[in-house]
């Protein structure tokens, strides 16, 4: 198509197109909207979106994330550096070092080459997973719309 | 007024006199709007069900703003605005993993938009709205998705090329190159159906 042609098929489509009535929502679609609205208002609070908790419970919640990174943090920094905490967070501190320690002693008795291997073997199965979707995807779906378009 | 999609979900309807007046007056504004945000979803989509869904979502979302939209003049935009987008959000979740393989020819593909036929000089011009809307919907949904969407947006949402480039999150290369495709294969559908529906009739 050359660049008069282009035009000359927008403009018809633009015509064709415009003014086209609407199409009629399906007469079930009212009831399923209350529905859904009657269902979400009946879930309690802490199941709702972050955003839609009250105030109160988002400020604890927040709260306690800020301790417990605090925490986190003081226990790695103890560990590592023997700085001095305050008496009240050590059983805290110690609860969190123990936690951190079972996790590296798990992950110490995996021989790295075991690591490095499932990596590589985790890499190729996703490469061949994606593959075969993407050959699935243009031999069924595509090939599919086409035939369709050319029969239409 | 500026509406924000952040709002806190309102009580919904219950018993009370107030609450009953406000599920009333919601109905009253949904069976407004349905028809145009059923419709934009469905051509954004190219599905029904999912064209439900979105609608459903659309106005379960109206519904927690409904105190700024009741009587707001931009609340069809508005509507309409957060339709397309659903719509969008919906289908890049499922077409993210498989665009690359689906499009990836699309952008060194340019020869295969370069379709000679013969540019009819009216086009649908004889059949009535209703018809020339039910042999559009059908040839929209026989398009494959990365034509459609950027075809629906430019005619149907009247969203320029550079809004649906950055809206899709691809080039401005491809966004002409599909809309270009797009209208040479809905062309020839579209009179080939409106040959038939007059053969018909």
């Amino acid at each position: 198509m050359n660049e008069g042609n282009d035009e000359k098929i927008e403009r018809l489509l633009t015509g064709a197109l415009s003014g086209l009535p609407l199409r009629r929502a399906p007469d079930a679609l009212q009831r399923r909207v209350l529905d859904e609205l009657a269902l979400r208002a009946a879930l309690p609070w802490w199941r709702r979106n972050f955003a839609r908790w009250p105030m109160a419970a988002r400020t604890g919640f927040v709260i306690v994330c800020v301790v417990l990174a605090g925490l986190s943090l003081t226990s790695g920094l103890t560990q590592q550096f023997g700085a001095q905490t305050r008496v009240w967070v050590q059983p805290a501190i110690g609860v969190m070092a123990s936690i951190g320690g079972v996790a590296s002693w798990a992950v110490s008795l995996v021989p790295p080459l075991f690591i490095y291997i499932a990596l590589i073997v985790g890499a190729l199965l996703y490469t061949l997973l994606f593959g075969l979707g993407a050959f699935a995807y243009r031999t069924l779906y595509l090939q599919h719309s086409n035939t369709a378009m050319i029969r239409s | 007024m500026v509406l924000s999609e952040h709002t806190p979900v309102q009580t919904p309807p219950t018993g009370t006199g107030s609450d009953v007046r406000a599920a009333r007056d919601f109905t009253t504004f949904m069976r407004s709007y349905q028809d145009m945000v059923y419709t934009t979803a469905a051509r954004v989509t190219g599905s029904e069900a999912q064209a439900q869904d979105i609608a459903q979502e659309v106005f379960v979302r109206a519904y927690e703003h409904f105190a700024d939209l009741a009587d707001n003049p931009t609340a069809g935009g508005w509507l309409k605005t957060v339709a397309t987008n659903l719509a969008i959000n919906h289908l890049n979740r499922y077409r993210k993993r498989w665009r690359m393989f689906s499009e990836m020819r699309a952008a060194d593909d340019e020869s295969a938009a370069q379709i000679e036929f013969e540019v009819p000089d009216t086009l649908l011009s004889d059949l009535s709205a209703e018809q020339r809307g039910a042999i559009v919907d059908a040839a929209l949904r026989r398009l494959p998705e990365h034509q459609r969407l950027p075809l629906v947006l430019y005619h149907f949402e009247d969203l320029s090329y550079q809004e649906i480039s950055a809206k899709l999150g691809i080039s401005l290369t491809k966004v002409k190159t599909d809309i270009r495709r797009a209208r040479a294969a809905l062309l020839p559908a579209l009179q080939a159906a409106a040959a038939r529906d007059t053969l018909e009739s």
